[in-house]
């Protein structure tokens, strides 16, 4: 017996190393110096598709690859990409681009207006699945090559430039090559493999585990420094330190919040808290049935003044946030900035017993963990409201998709008063922020969670998306947000920053403010 | 023998229409919009709907059961709502992954458990079972999420011998199969030992002891078969529950296996990755169990199936 329990092990102990060869990817030796930048991620992509994807990360990714019309630069703004200029006609209805010569997709095939004549009526058909598309495929009529180097945009109604331009630049509407997304081929509806213009080709992924890109030595532009960028799925904040920490990877994004402090304090390691462009916010029901004292704007504008904003920051984000100055992030194209709610908990208290709400009640929910220090937060605001004499119940927390539901329903079928959530456009314009104080975006239209709906917000917002004039536009998305910011609709917290950590070892990590890392650049220091 | 594996099969069959229903059911009652999920707070409401359409969630649930049983029959899983790619190809991508762990770990778990548990009965009431009984109460009741950390800030990041996260090299197995293995080594052992302790008891040890075998023929040879069935039986349950997946260890080594696939699909309410995730545990389990029976038979020579 002894001897065939022996002989057992010994066939699992075999089996085991059978097995582990078979798993490990190939590695091909110890990398140089300057061959491999790892990047540890915290999710997994569902889909490399520039078309499907839907989140910043996959984005991040993507755009390595895939190159798009313009792009959006770190302070914000757009610049030429495979676009060298454009022009708008007068009547504000046809765009011109000029394309960028000489440029080749990876498998040899040329950029030219035919390429993104493919790509556009690829990504505006309706049978496809674009959940970033947004508006366009509304507004564009047609897309036609004027010559190899000309294309020709034709819009259904005049959009504003800023709104237009940031459209195009996000990843959505990025370039594959044309053979490699034929119509009736499977890349028509879904390309997991993209082939683009950029400066890294994808070369290989294992699902849940890795996505390796390799150098395009035939790139257009400045050649990046590493050979090959691996990005590395590991879902766990804290699992994610420990690879930098250990030197298994070189950048990673978001570790856990409360080791920042520690981790700036690292010789060998370095934090960039990106500026980023998600606001978090509680979000006020303000056409309660249950709670009809959050219907008052002047109960709204108490709950603000009684949450310590910079306290909660300091103590409970680590830093890693920067208060809310206006309904949007400094950032994005038609900001202006608003007189601040200062924490005053007096003045809270006074405000809410002249309005009758002294002892109200108050049920809040918070997700958890899908922005920074989330539920914490939530507890901490929880605890400053009760301060001023709200009977706050709750938080109470639920897992994404219970939260979404809970929240996304019209407001009949509401059933908490207040909820914390988070929003970052993905280009960096009022537009997409302004949405969700539109009252024609109420649940299920839209994301409009507090039901705010001011008939003076709603003309402006309609009337600054399709004006073509830049200086009237911000004009007019700073009256919405001034008024947006008087009825409080939700409590203004703060702009979340976007912590990222990497060996000084490296240097050249860069980022864009929508939430972005830039790697493309990155070098040995 | 033939007989009774082809009855056990007969009867696996209701168990796994049960099991396909329930976790039909069960992902369905779960609040939440997979169409949703997939889109992202940013999408348009049409275009949730179309990708709702396509999921074919639109469809009346009777339709929706009916087309998932269908396909079952025909061994096809669907396609992952989360992936777009068919289920069947996505879990057999990770099942080298989960194999090799539970493997690697199950043997940890039997080499220290098994002889930790002999040690701990043949010394019964001295200190080496005093501390043997202590460690294997401290691995059950280690969490095992806070000792991969100390594993991997130790290992990884003081001495680098390991690393620490992920399944790119050969090494990568070792810490998440110590960590995994720790839990069932506890187990093991008090098993081992209980049993042990009663078989150890019996007159025909003394017998065999007064006749004058060698103490380790008359432990190995006379004690230990006659203990094996309820260590068999224990191995054989934890194998089926590590063959489900460790999320956690799963999740702090960053180990690419079906329990993070799970949990992951659970939380995108990727029902058809759920339901074929779901269905193939009970399948491993049903497997195992009847192996585990077989196994009596192989090791008690008195059980007989006919």
């Amino acid at each position: 017996m002894k001897r065939r329990l022996l002989t057992c092990l010994t066939a699992a102990g075999l089996l085991l190393a059978a097995c582990g060869q078979a798993t490990s990817a190939p590695s091909g030796g110890a990398p140089k110096q300057g061959q491999t930048l790892t990047v540890a991620i915290g999710i997994d992509p569902d889909t490399l598709d520039p078309m499907r994807q839907t989140t910043t990360t996959v984005q991040n990714i993507v755009q390595m690859v895939v190159q798009t019309l313009v792009q959006v630069n770190q302070q914000g703004k757009i610049e030429p990409l495979l676009a060298t200029k454009w022009e708008q006609s007068a009547d504000g209805l046809t765009w011109t681009f000029t394309l960028r010569q000489g440029v080749k997709f990876t498998d040899g095939e040329a950029f030219d207006a035919q390429a993104v004549q493919t790509n556009m009526s690829r990504v505006l058909d309706p049978s496809n699945t674009c959940p970033l598309c947004g508006i366009m495929p509304k507004a564009v009529k047609s897309v036609e090559p004027v010559d190899a180097n000309h294309v020709r945009f034709t819009l259904s109604e005049p959009l504003a430039s800023d709104l237009f331009l940031g459209l195009l630049s996000e990843v959505t509407f990025g370039f594959l090559a044309p053979q490699t997304i034929q119509k009736g081929t499977p890349g028509y509806q879904d390309q997991e493999q993209p082939v683009g213009t950029g400066p890294y080709v994808y070369s290989e992924r294992v699902k849940g585990d890795h996505v390796t890109l390799t150098r395009n030595d035939h790139y257009w532009g400045k050649e990046p420094a590493y050979k090959q960028q691996v990005f590395k799925v590991v879902p766990e904040a804290a699992s994610r330190e420990t690879l930098v920490r250990s030197g298994q990877a070189q950048v990673i994004l978001s570790p856990p919040a409360a080791d920042i402090p520690a981790l700036q304090h690292e010789s060998d390691l370095k934090v960039l808290l990106a500026p980023d462009d998600r606001t978090i916010f509680i979000a006020l029901n303000t056409t309660d049935k249950q709670q009809p004292l959050l219907q008052k704007p002047e109960v709204r504008q108490a709950l603000n003044y009684a949450v310590d904003k910079n306290a909660i920051i300091k103590s409970t984000l680590f830093g890693a946030a920067d208060p809310m100055t206006g309904p949007m992030a400094p950032s994005l194209f038609g900001y202006c900035q608003q007189p601040a709610y200062q924490y005053d908990p007096n003045k809270a208290k006074q405000m809410l017993q002249q309005a009758g709400a002294a002892g109200m009640t108050l049920k809040l929910i918070s997700p958890t963990g899908r922005y920074t220090q989330d539920f914490q937060a939530a507890q901490d605001i929880a605890n400053n409201l009760r301060a001023v004499g709200v009977n706050v119940q709750g938080p109470q927390t639920m897992d994404w998709p219970t939260y979404l539901a809970t929240i996304n329903v019209p407001p009949a079928n509401a059933t908490v008063d207040a909820h914390l959530l988070g929003w970052a456009p993905g280009y960096l314009d009022a537009s997409q922020q302004m949405t969700i104080f539109d009252g024609s975006q109420i649940p299920k239209k839209g994301l409009n969670t507090s039901y705010y709906d001011n008939p003076q917000v709603n003309a402006l917002l309609q009337k600054a998306a399709t004006e073509t004039n830049r200086q009237a536009r911000a004009q007019e998305y700073c009256q919405a947000e001034k008024m947006v910011w008087n009825d409080a609709p939700w409590i203004f917290l703060w702009v979340q920053r976007f912590p990222i950590v990497y060996s000084a070892k490296v240097k050249g990590v860069s980022y864009v403010p929508n939430e972005s890392f830039n790697t493309v650049y990155a070098q040995p220091a | 023998m033939l007989t009774y594996v082809v009855r056990r099969l007969l009867v696996a069959i209701p168990t796994l229409w049960g099991v396909a229903t329930g976790v039909f059911i069960m992902a369905r009652l779960l609040p939440g919009d997979p169409a949703r999920v997939i889109a992202g707070v940013l999408a348009t409401p049409e275009q949730v709907e179309h990708i709702r359409h396509q999921l074919g969630l639109d469809q009346p649930l009777y339709v929706q059961y009916l087309d998932f049983i269908g396909r079952l029959l025909r061994l096809d899983l669907g396609v992952s709502a989360h992936f777009g790619s068919p289920v069947a190809a996505e879990i057999a991508s990770r099942i080298p992954y989960t194999v090799a762990l539970a493997v690697t770990a199950i043997a940890i778990a039997v080499i220290l458990g098994v002889s930790a548990g002999i040690g701990a009965a043949i010394r019964r009431n001295t200190p080496l079972d005093l501390v043997i009984s202590a460690l294997s109460v401290f691995g059950i009741s280690m969490p095992v999420y806070w000792l991969g950390l100390m594993l991997i800030v130790l290992f990884a990041i003081q001495v680098h011998w390991l690393p620490a996260a992920g399944a790119d090299s050969p090494t990568s197995i070792i810490l998440p199969a110590f960590t995994l293995a720790v839990f069932s080594v506890g187990l093991i052992a008090r098993i081992t030992r209980g049993s042990m302790l009663e078989v150890l008891n019996q007159d025909y040890i003394r017998t065999a002891r007064a006749k004058g075998a060698p103490f380790r023929r008359v432990v190995l040879k006379h004690a230990l078969r006659n203990a094996l069935l309820p260590i068999i039986t224990t191995i054989g349950l934890q194998f089926g529950s590590l063959l489900g997946g460790a999320v956690l260890t799963e999740s702090v080594f960053s180990w690419p296996g079906v329990g993070r696939l799970l949990l992951d699909s659970i939380f995108f309410r990727d029902y058809p990755m759920v339901q074929g995730l779901v269905l193939l545990f009970a399948v491993t389990y049903i497997a195992i169990n009847l192996l585990t029976d077989l196994l009596y038979a192989y090791v008690d020579p008195r059980i007989r199936y006919d």
